[in-house]
């Protein structure tokens, strides 16, 4: 069989519509089943970061917002601690204030007391010595005298020398 | 010995239309078409977030595309990048397929690259009308005074024309260097090897074309065939590209 060539330089109608027809398909099937799915892919994955990313910042911010909250709350509560521990040791320090005064007056009064029941026993001590001494002394004076005066009169007269030494 | 440059091999004729020609281009493209497809539908089975170690590359390369397409064209004109990939993968798809020695390279027809230069003509041609309008079209060719307008017209005529034997020339060219420097191995070998009997000599191969004409390939099929694909699809880009501007300058200059 002869073997027959076209030009080597030469234009082929038909050819040229086979060309065309071959490119109109690849362009179709190679949009649908290769340029499409995957740019969709990489996009669809660039979104898939993007937004992972951006939830990451958001999360961290968030965090960051919570941490600033949390300290300001910290320092608050210790500045609070501290305010309550002031004000303990001040109503402490207060009481006891209070209770030594209580306990010095409660001593003082008890003191005054006492002293004022020694004053009593003394003066009471006073006078019974007071009697004794002016029954001895009327005793005496009776013994010596022998004169029995009145037992009002005695007293008056020893009275009036005991006002006489207690005065001199 | 003779080295024929010739054309595609014509396989047979359908007696239809004034005769369809199903030539080795004809195959080649239709090889390429199923070849891409097939890879395409592999490569993209089993897409996942998570990428196998062939997504990452196919995505990569894909990613490559879109920047490439959006540095040129701009983010607004991103719809244009299947397009652009199509022609990107038929092109040097179809400059490679010829390294099968099956097929014969698809882009070594001049019939195939003129039919995508004028894709990318009538593109432009549709865009500029559609932006701008009919009228800015035409009066377009009477700039930047009437007396360019013949060679205005000449230049958009020269354009496809250009961009076809462009992409034709290198590839075509590098097969008949490929052709010519097979030959001269051969008539190294049987140069060199002139002395013995003449029974014996004829029956050595030619050994010298071995190893050297595999350096020229890299050159002329890969290198070569990526650089074309590349300057295509640019041109197309860069002509798409200009018919079709950024929103906001359309609305002005439509003015």
């Amino acid at each position: 069989m002869l073997e027959t060539f076209e030009a080597f330089v030469g234009v082929n109608f038909w050819t040229m519509i086979f060309a065309w027809c071959n490119l109109l398909i690849l362009y179709f099937v190679l949009r649908k089943l290769l340029f499409k799915p995957v740019k969709n892919m990489i996009d669809s994955r660039q979104k898939e970061i993007d937004d992972m990313y951006s939830d990451a910042e958001k999360l961290r911010a968030d965090s960051e917002v919570m941490k600033a909250d949390y300290e300001e709350k910290l320092s608050h509560a210790q500045e609070e601690s501290e305010e309550i521990l002031k004000h303990a040791v001040r109503r402490a320090q207060l009481r006891e204030e209070e209770i030594l005064r209580e306990a010095n007056d409660k001593a003082s009064r008890v003191m005054k007391r006492a002293e004022e029941q020694v004053e009593m026993e003394k003066k009471r001590a006073i006078n019974e010595v007071k009697n004794e001494v002016s029954d001895m002394a009327i005793g005496i004076a009776s013994a010596v005298i022998e004169r029995d005066i009145s037992r009002e009169e005695h007293e008056a007269l020893i009275d009036e020398f005991i006002r006489t030494m207690g005065d001199s | 010995m003779d080295i024929s440059v010739t054309g595609p091999k014509i396989y047979f004729e359908i007696p239809l239309f004034g005769g369809i020609k199903i030539t080795q281009t004809t195959v080649s493209l239709l090889a390429v078409t199923v070849l891409l497809i097939v890879a395409a539908y592999f490569l993209t089975r089993n897409l996942s977030k998570r990428p196998g170690r062939a997504q990452v590359i196919v995505e990569k390369l894909i990613t490559m595309l879109y920047n490439l397409v959006e540095d040129t064209m701009g983010k607004h004109n991103l719809v244009f990048a299947p397009y652009i990939g199509t022609l990107f993968l038929s092109s040097i798809a179809g400059t490679l397929i010829g390294m099968t020695q099956i097929f014969r390279s698809t882009t070594s027809d001049l019939s195939v690259t003129l039919a995508w230069a004028l894709v990318t003509s009538v593109m432009v041609w549709y865009h500029t009308i559609k932006n701008f309008g009919f009228k800015a079209w035409l009066k377009g060719f009477t700039e930047p005074i009437v007396v360019m307008t013949p060679m205005n017209i000449v230049s958009e005529i020269a354009q496809p024309i250009s961009m076809a034997f462009r992409h034709f020339g290198n590839v075509a060219g590098g097969s008949v260097l490929t052709a010519l420097i097979y030959g001269a191995l051969a008539a190294l070998t049987s140069f060199l090897f002139s002395w013995l009997p003449e029974a014996v000599a004829a029956a050595i191969p030619p050994i010298f074309q071995v190893g050297i004409p595999a350096f020229l390939s890299i050159y002329f099929d890969l290198f070569s065939g990526f650089v074309q694909a590349l300057v295509f699809s640019l041109l197309t880009m860069v002509y798409i590209a200009g018919a079709c501007p950024p929103p906001a300058e359309r609305r002005e200059e439509s003015k």
